[in-house]
């Protein structure tokens, strides 16, 4: 009898041994854990074992999503280059790296971003349009540089109907305030943006805004133009368009992406805070 | 030397003279192209678009968008015979904004672009079909697509005063773009007829006022 207590007692010493490290182990997992979430030192090691439960980090461990999801769309890839410089300058390359360098910076204001290609692909109009019409919340935001214009300078654009022809209205006849969306009828999809078209103006001015901080030269007002790429988007959308690919010096393409991102952030930002709702 | 021989060497002089002096105007006429290329579409028109001159012609002050700067179009004060048919006279204005822009940098339309038919419907619609040239030369862009397309509307617009509407076609047919960029799928307002009766409760039945001279032009409907 005495012989199998010892026993007993033995076994429970040694499982007590067992256990020790383990709970050192916890506690040095879960210091480790906080200084990555929170950027800190782990207090020094103690022989006292760590508490059960610690209060969660208060640094942001990922970004918020604090606005609408923004789909930007690369404009032209594949076949279709866009723009070409004489120094080598092709739209459809250049907009690629502008959108991830935009993108970069909206995710970390706290967007969700999705581009219509994230290669040298080239989705269709309509393609580019049902990936921002498949969000609620959402803006379409195409980018694109131009052959022509003043270098150094960038310009939003909404889309702006023509005046309505004779003849039945083209939206629902549910559609009872100016510029709200019908609420639960179906649109044309040849015109899907025209409830939106307020709200596309406001947010092309927002853009404008900052885009003239940014760019000198640019105009400070922005235009309704008839863009493709626009007319199907059932959210507020606007193109922007930089001057140009016929730039002396190609580095002074890749120099207005930065730029081009903080302006488009930022007037995100000023078109949420002044009221925006996800029909205006 | 024996007669023939002579004879010989004369013709033969006389051969390399000849060739010399063709040789040479070959070079200059060679030169002369290379320095003034002409596209085919270009020489096509030469041939097959002579200025349009029609019975009625009168001369009149007619005013043609150019650009005027980086991204808008101005007009500019021509002194053209113009015919009082309105789809010559359409025609007439359009050779004239293709062909004669007073220095290149105002150029809005491709040199080679031509004209290949202009009708008008009863309802006011101008149907304006033009070559490939309009789309396969226009230079990519927002900005230069706009101003094309502005620079056909504001000088029909301000031309031929029965147009409400412009349709643009190439070759016959409907494309989606212009360069990518400007829907062509649609209608563009050209002198847009006043609403007789209360508009409908459509977003864009009243639209803001244009931020530019051109906005109005770059608008176009799809049906």
């Amino acid at each position: 009898m005495r012989t199998f207590c010892s026993f007993v007692i033995f076994v429970i010493a040694l499982a007590l041994l067992n256990l020790r490290p383990e709970k050192r182990a916890f506690a040095e997992t879960t210091a480790q854990e906080q200084t990555q979430q929170t950027g800190q030192q782990p207090p020094p090691a103690t022989s006292q074992p760590a508490p059960p439960q610690q209060a969660p980090p208060l640094a942001p461990a990922a970004p918020v999503h604090v606005g609408p999801v923004v789909v930007l769309d690369p404009g032209h890839g594949g076949t279709d280059s866009g723009a070409r410089g004489g120094t080598g300058a092709i739209e459809k390359d250049i907009v690629l790296q502008y959108a991830h360098v935009v993108r970069s910076e909206l995710e970390r204001e706290g967007f969700r971003v999705v581009l219509t290609r994230d290669d040298d692909s080239n989705p269709s109009y309509d393609d580019r349009a049902a990936m921002a019409n498949t969000y609620h919340d959402v803006v379409f935001v195409s980018l694109h540089i131009s052959t022509t214009g003043t270098v150094g300078t960038a310009r939003a654009y909404y889309y702006r109907f023509a005046s309505a022809p004779a003849g039945p209205p083209a939206i629902s006849e549910t559609t009872t305030a100016p510029n709200a969306p019908p609420a639960a009828s179906l649109l044309v999809w040849e015109q899907a943006q025209q409830p939106y078209v307020e709200g596309s103006r406001r947010l092309a001015d927002a853009l404008q805004g900052e885009l003239a901080q940014r760019f000198a030269g640019s105009p400070i007002t922005t235009s309704g133009v008839a863009i493709r790429e626009l007319r199907s988007v059932a959210a507020p959308a606007v193109a922007v368009e930089l001057s140009s690919v016929s730039v002396a010096d190609p580095n002074s393409l890749s120099a207005m992406a930065a730029p081009l991102a903080a302006a488009i952030a930022r007037g995100l930002q000023v078109f949420r805070s002044t009221g925006s709702t996800p029909e205006n | 030397m024996p007669r023939n021989i002579k004879f010989a060497l004369s013709i033969l002089g006389i051969a390399v003279l000849i060739g010399l002096v063709s040789l040479r105007g070959m070079h200059e006429r060679i030169q002369h192209l290379s320095e003034n290329p002409k596209s085919e579409d270009q020489a096509r028109r030469e041939v097959l678009a002579p200025p349009i001159s029609t019975p009625t012609d009168v001369k009149v002050q007619a005013k043609i968008f150019w650009a005027a700067g980086a991204d808008r179009v101005a007009p500019v004060m021509v002194q053209l015979s113009l015919s009082a048919d309105a789809v010559q006279r359409s025609k007439q204005v359009l050779e004239e904004l293709i062909s004669s822009p007073p220095t290149p940098e105002q150029r809005t339309l491709p040199a080679d672009a031509t004209i290949l038919g202009f009708y008008i419907l009863s309802d006011g619609t101008a149907i304006a079909d033009f070559s490939d040239a309009l789309v396969t030369e226009m230079p990519s862009g927002i900005s230069s697509e706009t101003m094309a397309v502005d620079s056909i509307a504001q000088t029909l617009e301000s031309n031929v005063a029965s147009l409400h509407r412009l349709k643009i076609l190439i070759h016959g047919q409907e494309v989606e773009t212009l360069a990518g960029h400007i829907d062509l799928t649609g209608f563009f307002d050209l002198n847009p007829v006043p609403p007789q009766s209360p508009a409908p409760a459509q977003g864009t039945a009243s639209p803001p006022a244009p931020n530019s001279a051109a906005a109005p032009a770059s608008n176009p409907q799809r049906h």
